[in-house]
Protein backbone atom coordinates (compact mmCIF):
# COMPACT_ATOMS: atom_id res chain seq x y z
CA UNK A 1 0.00 0.00 0.00
CA UNK A 2 2.56 2.84 0.80
CA UNK A 3 4.49 1.58 -1.76
CA UNK A 4 1.91 2.00 -4.17
CA UNK A 5 1.65 5.36 -3.04
CA UNK A 6 4.99 5.90 -2.79
CA UNK A 7 5.76 4.88 -6.39
CA UNK A 8 2.77 7.30 -7.67
CA UNK A 9 4.06 10.18 -5.31
CA UNK A 10 7.75 10.12 -6.50
CA UNK A 11 7.44 10.92 -10.19
CA UNK A 12 4.72 13.39 -9.43
CA UNK A 13 6.78 14.96 -6.77
CA UNK A 14 9.48 15.21 -9.46
CA UNK A 15 7.30 16.42 -12.59
CA UNK A 16 6.02 19.12 -10.32
CA UNK A 17 9.59 20.42 -9.41
CA UNK A 18 10.70 20.86 -12.61
CA UNK A 19 7.59 23.29 -13.89
CA UNK A 20 8.66 27.26 -13.28
CA UNK A 21 7.69 28.40 -10.31
CA UNK A 22 3.64 29.58 -9.82
CA UNK A 23 2.97 33.06 -10.95
CA UNK A 24 5.87 33.46 -13.41
CA UNK A 25 4.64 35.78 -16.58
CA UNK A 26 7.35 33.54 -18.73
CA UNK A 27 5.49 30.48 -18.36
CA UNK A 28 4.02 29.06 -21.27
CA UNK A 29 0.56 29.36 -19.94
CA UNK A 30 0.30 32.76 -20.60
CA UNK A 31 1.60 32.29 -24.07
CA UNK A 32 -0.04 31.95 -26.57
CA UNK A 33 -3.68 31.52 -26.57
CA UNK A 34 -4.37 32.86 -23.41
CA UNK A 35 -2.44 36.18 -24.30
CA UNK A 36 -4.37 36.39 -27.36
CA UNK A 37 -7.36 35.69 -25.39
CA UNK A 38 -7.00 38.52 -22.72
CA UNK A 39 -5.45 40.67 -25.81
CA UNK A 40 -8.64 40.36 -28.20
CA UNK A 41 -11.14 38.75 -25.78
CA UNK A 42 -13.13 41.49 -25.42
CA UNK A 43 -14.05 42.84 -28.87
CA UNK A 44 -14.14 39.72 -30.59
CA UNK A 45 -17.04 37.95 -28.28
CA UNK A 46 -18.75 41.20 -26.14
CA UNK A 47 -17.70 39.41 -23.10
CA UNK A 48 -15.83 41.48 -20.68
CA UNK A 49 -15.59 38.74 -18.15
CA UNK A 50 -12.68 36.70 -20.20
CA UNK A 51 -13.56 33.24 -18.28
CA UNK A 52 -16.90 33.72 -19.71
CA UNK A 53 -15.41 34.75 -23.15
CA UNK A 54 -13.27 31.68 -23.09
CA UNK A 55 -16.54 29.52 -21.87
CA UNK A 56 -19.22 30.59 -24.03
CA UNK A 57 -17.80 32.25 -27.33
CA UNK A 58 -14.30 30.25 -27.51
CA UNK A 59 -15.09 27.13 -26.11
CA UNK A 60 -18.40 26.43 -26.40
CA UNK A 61 -18.36 22.97 -27.43
CA UNK A 62 -16.82 22.26 -24.48
CA UNK A 63 -18.96 23.71 -22.16
CA UNK A 64 -21.89 21.98 -25.00
CA UNK A 65 -20.45 18.56 -23.51
CA UNK A 66 -20.48 19.96 -19.92
CA UNK A 67 -24.25 20.76 -19.36
CA UNK A 68 -24.96 16.99 -21.26
CA UNK A 69 -22.79 15.73 -18.98
CA UNK A 70 -24.71 17.15 -16.26
CA UNK A 71 -28.18 16.12 -17.48
CA UNK A 72 -27.30 12.69 -18.37
CA UNK A 73 -25.94 11.87 -14.73
CA UNK A 74 -29.68 12.94 -13.74
CA UNK A 75 -30.68 10.41 -16.46
CA UNK A 76 -28.41 7.86 -14.81
CA UNK A 77 -29.35 8.73 -11.23
CA UNK A 78 -33.04 8.23 -12.12
CA UNK A 79 -32.32 4.71 -13.65
CA UNK A 80 -30.74 3.33 -10.63
CA UNK A 81 -32.59 4.73 -8.29
CA UNK A 82 -36.37 3.94 -10.01
CA UNK A 83 -38.49 2.56 -7.73
CA UNK A 84 -38.98 -1.38 -7.73
CA UNK A 85 -42.93 -2.36 -8.29
CA UNK A 86 -42.81 -4.62 -5.40
CA UNK A 87 -40.99 -2.67 -2.47
CA UNK A 88 -42.10 0.50 -1.85
CA UNK A 89 -42.80 0.41 1.82
CA UNK A 90 -42.50 4.13 2.87
CA UNK A 91 -39.61 4.34 5.22
CA UNK A 92 -40.75 6.31 8.12
CA UNK A 93 -40.29 9.73 8.66
CA UNK A 94 -38.91 9.85 11.57
CA UNK A 95 -36.19 12.56 12.94
CA UNK A 96 -36.30 15.76 15.00
CA UNK A 97 -38.77 18.25 14.00
CA UNK A 98 -37.20 21.73 12.94
CA UNK A 99 -37.09 24.23 14.30
CA UNK A 100 -39.58 27.27 13.45
CA UNK A 101 -36.70 29.63 13.82
CA UNK A 102 -34.63 28.01 11.27
CA UNK A 103 -37.44 27.74 8.96
CA UNK A 104 -38.65 31.89 9.59
CA UNK A 105 -35.23 32.71 8.69
CA UNK A 106 -34.44 30.75 5.43
CA UNK A 107 -37.60 31.83 4.52
CA UNK A 108 -37.42 35.52 5.07
CA UNK A 109 -33.80 35.12 3.52
CA UNK A 110 -34.78 32.88 0.70
CA UNK A 111 -36.18 35.59 -1.93
CA UNK A 112 -32.78 37.44 -1.28
CA UNK A 113 -30.98 34.33 -1.59
CA UNK A 114 -33.10 33.80 -5.18
CA UNK A 115 -32.38 37.47 -6.06
CA UNK A 116 -28.72 37.43 -6.36
CA UNK A 117 -28.69 33.79 -7.64
CA UNK A 118 -30.52 35.53 -10.49
CA UNK A 119 -27.63 38.60 -10.93
CA UNK A 120 -25.06 36.28 -10.76
CA UNK A 121 -26.42 34.49 -13.89
CA UNK A 122 -27.38 37.59 -15.58
CA UNK A 123 -24.18 39.34 -14.95
CA UNK A 124 -21.96 37.14 -16.01
CA UNK A 125 -20.41 38.78 -18.92
CA UNK A 126 -19.12 41.82 -16.84
CA UNK A 127 -18.76 40.20 -13.45
CA UNK A 128 -17.13 36.99 -11.99
CA UNK A 129 -20.10 34.39 -11.97
CA UNK A 130 -22.02 33.09 -15.06
CA UNK A 131 -24.66 30.17 -15.69
CA UNK A 132 -23.19 27.51 -13.07
CA UNK A 133 -22.55 29.44 -10.60
CA UNK A 134 -25.75 30.83 -10.17
CA UNK A 135 -27.82 27.97 -11.13
CA UNK A 136 -26.16 25.86 -8.65
CA UNK A 137 -27.03 28.92 -6.19
CA UNK A 138 -30.79 28.76 -7.42
CA UNK A 139 -30.47 24.71 -6.82
CA UNK A 140 -28.92 25.03 -3.65
CA UNK A 141 -32.01 27.69 -2.41
CA UNK A 142 -34.48 25.31 -3.92
CA UNK A 143 -33.32 22.10 -1.65
CA UNK A 144 -33.15 24.41 1.36
CA UNK A 145 -36.78 25.10 0.89
CA UNK A 146 -37.47 21.51 0.04
CA UNK A 147 -36.34 20.11 3.19
CA UNK A 148 -37.92 23.48 5.39
CA UNK A 149 -41.15 23.51 3.73
CA UNK A 150 -41.60 19.87 4.23
CA UNK A 151 -42.50 19.87 0.39
CA UNK A 152 -40.83 16.72 -0.65
CA UNK A 153 -42.08 14.40 -2.94
CA UNK A 154 -45.73 14.53 -2.68
CA UNK A 155 -46.09 17.99 -3.74
CA UNK A 156 -42.61 18.63 -5.08
CA UNK A 157 -41.39 22.35 -5.27
CA UNK A 158 -41.54 21.90 -9.59
CA UNK A 159 -44.35 20.17 -11.01
CA UNK A 160 -42.63 16.71 -12.46
CA UNK A 161 -43.61 17.48 -15.91
CA UNK A 162 -42.26 20.86 -15.85
CA UNK A 163 -39.16 19.69 -14.23
CA UNK A 164 -38.29 17.68 -16.82
CA UNK A 165 -38.62 20.52 -19.50
CA UNK A 166 -36.27 22.54 -17.04
CA UNK A 167 -33.59 19.81 -16.42
CA UNK A 168 -33.37 19.54 -20.19
CA UNK A 169 -33.02 23.33 -20.52
CA UNK A 170 -29.37 23.34 -20.51
CA UNK A 171 -29.17 21.30 -23.78
CA UNK A 172 -31.99 22.43 -25.14
CA UNK A 173 -30.69 25.96 -25.10
CA UNK A 174 -27.12 25.35 -26.17
CA UNK A 175 -28.79 22.97 -29.42
CA UNK A 176 -30.96 26.12 -30.19
CA UNK A 177 -28.55 28.77 -29.99
CA UNK A 178 -25.46 26.51 -31.78
CA UNK A 179 -28.33 26.51 -35.37
CA UNK A 180 -29.05 30.04 -34.68
CA UNK A 181 -25.35 30.55 -34.96
CA UNK A 182 -25.36 28.01 -38.20
CA UNK A 183 -28.27 30.20 -39.63
CA UNK A 184 -26.82 34.01 -38.85
CA UNK A 185 -22.86 33.32 -39.24
CA UNK A 186 -22.36 30.26 -41.17
CA UNK A 187 -20.95 28.13 -38.56
CA UNK A 188 -22.26 26.04 -35.54
CA UNK A 189 -22.29 27.81 -32.27
CA UNK A 190 -20.94 30.81 -34.50
CA UNK A 191 -21.67 34.41 -32.89
CA UNK A 192 -23.00 37.39 -35.40
CA UNK A 193 -20.53 40.36 -35.49
CA UNK A 194 -23.06 42.75 -37.12
CA UNK A 195 -25.47 43.43 -34.34
CA UNK A 196 -23.97 43.99 -31.44
CA UNK A 197 -27.48 43.19 -29.70
CA UNK A 198 -27.64 39.71 -31.37
CA UNK A 199 -24.43 38.43 -29.63
CA UNK A 200 -25.03 39.87 -26.13
CA UNK A 201 -28.77 38.18 -26.78
CA UNK A 202 -27.43 34.56 -27.81
CA UNK A 203 -24.43 34.69 -25.01
CA UNK A 204 -27.64 35.85 -22.82
CA UNK A 205 -29.87 33.27 -23.79
CA UNK A 206 -27.03 30.79 -23.08
CA UNK A 207 -26.61 31.72 -19.35
CA UNK A 208 -29.87 31.85 -19.28
CA UNK A 209 -30.15 28.11 -20.24
CA UNK A 210 -27.25 26.86 -18.28
CA UNK A 211 -28.45 28.86 -15.09
CA UNK A 212 -31.91 26.97 -15.38
CA UNK A 213 -30.93 23.98 -16.27
CA UNK A 214 -28.09 23.59 -13.23
CA UNK A 215 -30.91 24.52 -10.79
CA UNK A 216 -33.84 22.04 -12.04
CA UNK A 217 -30.76 19.29 -12.05
CA UNK A 218 -29.59 20.03 -8.42
CA UNK A 219 -32.93 19.68 -7.68
CA UNK A 220 -33.86 17.08 -9.53
CA UNK A 221 -31.05 15.43 -7.95
CA UNK A 222 -32.03 16.07 -4.62
CA UNK A 223 -35.33 14.49 -4.62
CA UNK A 224 -34.37 11.36 -6.26
CA UNK A 225 -31.99 10.15 -3.48
CA UNK A 226 -34.42 11.24 -0.57
CA UNK A 227 -38.02 9.81 -1.47
CA UNK A 228 -38.16 6.53 -2.88
CA UNK B 1 15.47 24.04 -12.54
CA UNK B 2 14.27 26.38 -10.04
CA UNK B 3 14.63 25.89 -6.35
CA UNK B 4 12.01 22.99 -4.93
CA UNK B 5 10.73 25.77 -2.00
CA UNK B 6 9.44 28.12 -5.06
CA UNK B 7 7.19 24.87 -6.04
CA UNK B 8 6.00 24.70 -2.13
CA UNK B 9 2.29 24.82 -3.43
CA UNK B 10 2.53 22.74 -6.40
CA UNK B 11 4.28 19.90 -4.05
CA UNK B 12 1.51 20.27 -1.23
CA UNK B 13 -0.85 19.06 -4.04
CA UNK B 14 0.65 16.43 -4.54
CA UNK B 15 0.68 15.78 -1.13
CA UNK B 16 -3.42 16.05 -0.96
CA UNK B 17 -3.51 14.41 -3.97
CA UNK B 18 -1.75 11.38 -2.86
CA UNK B 19 -4.00 11.39 0.99
CA UNK B 20 -6.89 10.94 -1.53
CA UNK B 21 -5.50 8.14 -3.23
CA UNK B 22 -4.54 6.24 -0.37
CA UNK B 23 -8.38 6.93 0.91
CA UNK B 24 -9.60 5.43 -2.28
CA UNK B 25 -6.96 2.53 -1.74
CA UNK B 26 -6.84 1.93 2.12
CA UNK B 27 -10.67 2.06 3.28
CA UNK B 28 -13.02 -0.34 2.86
CA UNK B 29 -15.97 1.84 2.85
CA UNK B 30 -17.83 3.06 -0.25
CA UNK B 31 -18.85 6.20 1.53
CA UNK B 32 -14.83 6.90 1.88
CA UNK B 33 -13.20 5.85 -1.17
CA UNK B 34 -15.83 8.91 -2.25
CA UNK B 35 -14.32 11.25 -0.45
CA UNK B 36 -10.99 10.24 -1.31
CA UNK B 37 -11.79 10.43 -4.87
CA UNK B 38 -13.30 14.25 -4.32
CA UNK B 39 -10.12 14.98 -2.46
CA UNK B 40 -8.33 13.83 -5.38
CA UNK B 41 -10.16 15.68 -7.31
CA UNK B 42 -10.28 19.12 -5.45
CA UNK B 43 -6.24 18.38 -5.70
CA UNK B 44 -6.21 18.50 -8.97
CA UNK B 45 -8.48 21.70 -9.86
CA UNK B 46 -6.45 23.28 -7.08
CA UNK B 47 -3.27 22.59 -9.01
CA UNK B 48 -4.16 23.83 -12.64
CA UNK B 49 -5.71 26.80 -11.45
CA UNK B 50 -2.40 27.89 -9.23
CA UNK B 51 -0.62 27.32 -12.59
CA UNK B 52 -2.68 30.27 -14.27
CA UNK B 53 -1.44 32.78 -11.04
CA UNK B 54 0.80 36.10 -12.56
CA UNK B 55 2.62 38.38 -10.22
CA UNK B 56 0.97 40.89 -9.34
CA UNK B 57 -2.12 39.52 -11.34
CA UNK B 58 -5.64 40.46 -10.88
CA UNK B 59 -8.43 38.49 -11.92
CA UNK B 60 -9.57 38.14 -15.71
CA UNK B 61 -11.90 40.56 -15.98
CA UNK B 62 -11.93 43.80 -17.70
CA UNK B 63 -13.65 46.57 -16.68
CA UNK B 64 -13.40 50.43 -17.04
CA UNK B 65 -9.41 51.27 -15.81
CA UNK B 66 -8.75 47.50 -14.85
CA UNK B 67 -4.86 47.43 -16.26
CA UNK B 68 -1.93 45.39 -15.15
CA UNK B 69 -1.38 41.50 -16.14
CA UNK B 70 -4.13 39.12 -15.99
CA UNK B 71 -4.69 36.15 -14.45
CA UNK B 72 -5.01 33.88 -16.92
CA UNK B 73 -8.29 32.84 -18.31
CA UNK B 74 -7.89 29.27 -19.26
CA UNK B 75 -7.23 27.40 -16.50
CA UNK B 76 -10.02 28.68 -14.84
CA UNK B 77 -12.87 28.22 -17.48
CA UNK B 78 -10.61 24.37 -17.71
CA UNK B 79 -11.77 24.10 -14.38
CA UNK B 80 -14.97 24.82 -13.95
CA UNK B 81 -15.97 22.29 -16.31
CA UNK B 82 -13.91 19.80 -14.65
CA UNK B 83 -16.17 20.87 -11.01
CA UNK B 84 -18.89 19.90 -13.23
CA UNK B 85 -18.17 16.85 -14.69
CA UNK B 86 -16.99 15.64 -10.46
CA UNK B 87 -20.53 16.75 -9.34
CA UNK B 88 -21.64 14.79 -12.02
CA UNK B 89 -19.61 11.53 -10.75
CA UNK B 90 -20.23 12.36 -6.69
CA UNK B 91 -24.35 11.89 -7.58
CA UNK B 92 -24.01 8.96 -9.65
CA UNK B 93 -21.69 7.35 -7.45
CA UNK B 94 -23.68 8.31 -4.57
CA UNK B 95 -26.98 7.15 -6.05
CA UNK B 96 -24.98 3.56 -6.69
CA UNK B 97 -24.20 3.49 -3.44
CA UNK B 98 -27.69 3.93 -1.85
CA UNK B 99 -29.17 1.24 -4.48
CA UNK B 100 -26.45 -1.00 -3.24
CA UNK B 101 -27.19 -0.58 0.71
CA UNK B 102 -30.63 -1.26 -0.31
CA UNK B 103 -29.91 -4.61 -2.15
CA UNK B 104 -26.97 -5.80 -0.22
CA UNK B 105 -27.72 -4.08 3.51
CA UNK B 106 -23.66 -3.17 3.33
CA UNK B 107 -21.54 -0.44 2.01
CA UNK B 108 -18.40 -2.16 2.91
CA UNK B 109 -16.51 -3.07 -0.10
CA UNK B 110 -14.60 -6.72 2.01
CA UNK B 111 -18.04 -7.69 3.03
CA UNK B 112 -19.46 -7.14 -0.57
CA UNK B 113 -17.02 -9.01 -2.22
CA UNK B 114 -17.45 -11.74 0.06
CA UNK B 115 -21.04 -11.83 -0.20
CA UNK B 116 -21.53 -12.24 -4.20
Amino acid sequence: MALAIAAAAVPMLAGVMALPRPGDPAAPVHARVAAHVVAHGAEETGAENLVTAVLLAYRGYDTFGEVTVMFAALAAVMTVLAPRPRERSPEPADGVAISPVVVFVIRLLAPFIAAFAVLVVLRGNVSPGGGFQGGVMLGALLVLLSVVTGRGNERPLLEPRLASWLQAAGPLTFTLVALLGFATAGAVLALPADPAWARGAMLLALELGIGVGTAAIILGLFLQMRGW
Amino acid sequence: MPSGLQNLDYAAFVVLFCIGLYMVLARSNLVKKLLGLNIMETAVFAFIVTSGMVDDGTAPILGNGVAGPFASPLPHALILTGIVVAVSITALALALIVEIHRQCGTIEADELKGAE
